[in-house]
């Protein structure tokens, strides 16, 4: 039940982050910082491969620092879905500064852009495993300082510095507005721990059996005031900033701002990690503490959970929509894909939108189900596409479609995985995300949300368009004459992430059906009624444990 | 003892309003000033003003009739009297923990901030968002 790799996972990386700065004084090899970034997120996918295999034997994990047990310490608390996007972001992240290999070899200053990237990690793995909201406010803050600085790695062209510029104050506003929800959390839960606040959000629990309500309440006391408005006001403010770090519309420009300017690795990760980052920590509150079973919807107030879950909804189609138009005009091939993982943002909204309280629990399950496989599916899309993209971009110097027309014919591997990169984002079988859009419709389908599942299918049809030109431009294109190409052919460390990821997407779209049951089993374990109440009584019973 | 109660009430009152009218503040010059400086001048008020809000809701008012004492304990180990005592004068310092945490963070991307708008008056001669904008239209 308590395990030490969970804490120690994000505090190895933070620590190895900060480890680097320090070898600089002695060590000036390059060689040697790739091998260290290589090998540390290398060590952090093995670990989180680990907290995997651990939480699947023994069930939910906790891991206390400092010795103060829940609600009174931070808390690491593990079920499946944290280990699933754990392993996720340690996977994506790992391919990432594998990549980064080749594609930093000619800049300067590859140390600070590793310490930046492994402090991105770092907070990354934290907000997945923390079971602390407060936690997850400051991962979320270690996260976001490394991938503001990071926008601006670039530090001597002006658009780079515009674009951090743009994206860090409106990125630190929106914390700053979850720092304020965890201050109405606090007033009227007098708790910042999940376990704490989604067992008091849920009275029936404390119906059913009394004595549990003894052990947090005699650390974190009872509520004060009106529980419902409190939690309604802290939704409220932290649904921005999560909505802003998923990238959802209206807080979608900083994607498309910030991408280009990055270095491709980093706009991989960007539309990879962090969008899932956002996505996980919007189910992590809808579901785990203000659920379809808590006071929200169940309690003698209004019912406030099914408005946001309609709120959610339209911005998801908002983004969807807007997402698939912009897709088909961008000249800037990073704009470009920035603008699909806009529009896979807003599919993945409306699915999870699906789970009010109005449809049963088996459906809601097979909605998160459907949601989990479409936030893989869009990941290894996303980076797969990204990393093709870093190719031909490094060849020419350009980011203009017009310059890269008919690059592919060039460079096979990256042609192949832009061609499966395409295919998987639009949605063709047997590719991972045929199944998952299928997945997603079927489950708005069953709920009964049919302008959901018509729109799903509206959009990937306009998004038609910008995918097809993309790969015709890339593929088929006339090539520009005057294009000098300054590499021959893909490098290894270029190779391998590609076609792990072509292989990740065929592999999970094959296995469909072992797959899609594997992740419905994450979701349910996780979000069920019994799931939430394993979530809290593991907490409980490590309160118990240590008062004897 | 009611007027004086009556006086608390109102200085609170006072006090959450005007932190209301200092959060719109700040997103308004967060949103609307075109100065960069401003704006991270805005970004300060917003985090201090979420900070105080904290520390607000861990206060707590004295008990009427309670010793006029600063909450320390003297004697170790204390009586139980003493911890009693402690228990019913001390402020909540979860709160107060949490903002010494926001305010380091808050440091960071302020100082990153700073710098980067640094960087941008040296490339742009100004930080002035129309005049960056439209200088970059003319590059293109």
């Amino acid at each position: 039940m308590i395990d030490q790799t969970i804490g120690g996972l994000p505090l190895f990386l933070m620590i190895a982050a900060f480890i680097l700065p320090l070898a600089t004084f002695k060590i000036k090899s390059k060689v040697f910082y790739h091998a260290y970034a290589t090998g540390v997120t290398a060590v952090a996918l093995v670990l989180s491969i680990i907290n995997l295999l651990i939480v699947r034997r023994d069930g939910t994990v906790i891991y206390f620092f400092g010795g103060w047990p829940p609600p009174l310490g931070i808390v690491y608390e593990v079920d499946a879905i944290s280990a699933f996007f754990g392993v996720l972001v340690a996977s994506i992240m790992f391919l990432a500064v594998l990549y980064s290999i080749w594609y930093m070899r000619e800049f300067d200053g590859v140390e600070w852009y590793y310490v930046l990237m492994l402090g991105l990690t770092a907070g990354s793995i934290g907000c997945v495993y923390t079971g602390d909201a407060f936690n997850l406010f400051v991962m979320i803050e270690v996260l976001s300082v490394a991938a503001y600085a990071l926008v601006a790695f670039f530090r001597s062209k002006p658009e780079a510095l515009e674009a951090a510029i743009r994206y860090g104050l409106v990125g630190a506003t929106a914390t700053t507005m979850y720092f304020l929800a965890l201050v109405f959390l606090y007033g009227s839960f007098g708790t910042v721990n999940m376990a704490d606040l989604a067992l008091k959000m849920r009275p029936w629990i404390v119906t059913s059996n009394p004595e549990v309500v003894h052990y947090f309440n005699q650390l974190s006391g009872s509520l004060f005031g009106n529980p419902v408005l409190g939690a309604a006001v802290a939704i409220a403010l932290s649904l921005w900033a999560f909505t802003f770090k998923a990238a959802l519309f209206p807080n979608h420009f900083w994607l498309p701002d910030a991408n280009p300017e990055a270095p491709t690795p980093v706009s991989a990760v960007f539309a990879a990690v962090i969008d899932s980052i956002g996505i996980y920590a919007v189910l992590r509150f809808m579901y785990t503490i203000f659920g379809p079973d808590s006071l929200l919807a169940t309690g003698t107030y209004m019912n406030i959970r099914a408005p946001v879950m309609t709120i959610l909804f339209i911005l998801g189609l908002a983004s969807a929509l807007v997402g698939a138009l912009l897709l088909a005009i961008q000249k800037d091939v990073k704009k470009l894909l920035a603008y699909s993982a806009i529009s896979h943002v807003g599919f993945i909204f409306m699915g999870l939108s699906v789970g009010t309280s109005a449809v049963s629990e088996n459906i809601r399950i097979l909605a998160i189900g459907a949601v989990i496989y479409h936030v893989l599916s869009n990941s290894i899309g996303e980076a797969l596409l990204f990393f093709t993209s870093g190719v031909f971009i490094m060849s020419t110097g350009s980011r203009n479609l017009d310059v890269l027309a008919g690059l592919g014919r060039r460079y096979p591997v990256a042609l192949v995985g832009t061609i499966i990169g395409v295919l998987h984002l639009f949605g063709i079988p047997p590719l991972a995300g045929f199944f998952s859009k299928y997945a997603l419709f079927m489950a708005m389908l069953d709920a009964g949300n049919i302008i959901g599942a018509v729109a799903l299918v509206a959009i990937t049809g306009i998004s038609l368009l910008g995918y097809v030109r993309f790969m015709y431009i890339i593929w088929l294109g006339r090539p520009r004459e005057e294009v000098s190409l300054r590499i021959k052919s893909e490098p290894l460390t270029a190779v391998i992430p590609i076609v792990l990821l072509v292989a990740a997407s065929v592999v999970l779209g094959v296995a469909v059906q072992p797959v899609l049951k594997e992740l419905i089993m994450v979701a349910d374990t996780s979000f069920s009624a019994a799931g939430v109440t394993r979530y809290i009584s593991a907490a409980v019973d490590l309160l118990r444990l240590l008062q004897g | 003892m009611s007027s004086d109660f009556h006086l608390v009430a109102y200085l609170t009152g006072i006090v959450i309003i005007s932190l209301f009218v200092n959060m719109g503040v700040s997103l308004y010059g967060m949103f609307a000033r075109p100065s960069l400086i401003k704006k991270l001048i805005a970004l300060t008020i917003l985090s201090d003003t979420a900070n105080v809000f904290a520390i607000l809701v861990g206060y707590r008012r004295w008990p009427p009739g309670s010793i006029v004492k600063p909450p320390v304990l003297t004697e170790l180990p204390p009586t139980p009297e003493r911890v009693a005592r402690f228990v019913s004068t001390a402020v909540d310092p979860l709160p107060q923990a949490l903002v010494l945490t926001a305010i380091v963070i808050g440091l960071a991307v302020i100082i990153f901030l700073a710098v980067i708008i640094m960087q941008i008056y040296r490339t742009y001669g100004t930080t002035d968002v129309r005049l960056i904008s439209k200088m970059r239209g003319e590059r293109r």
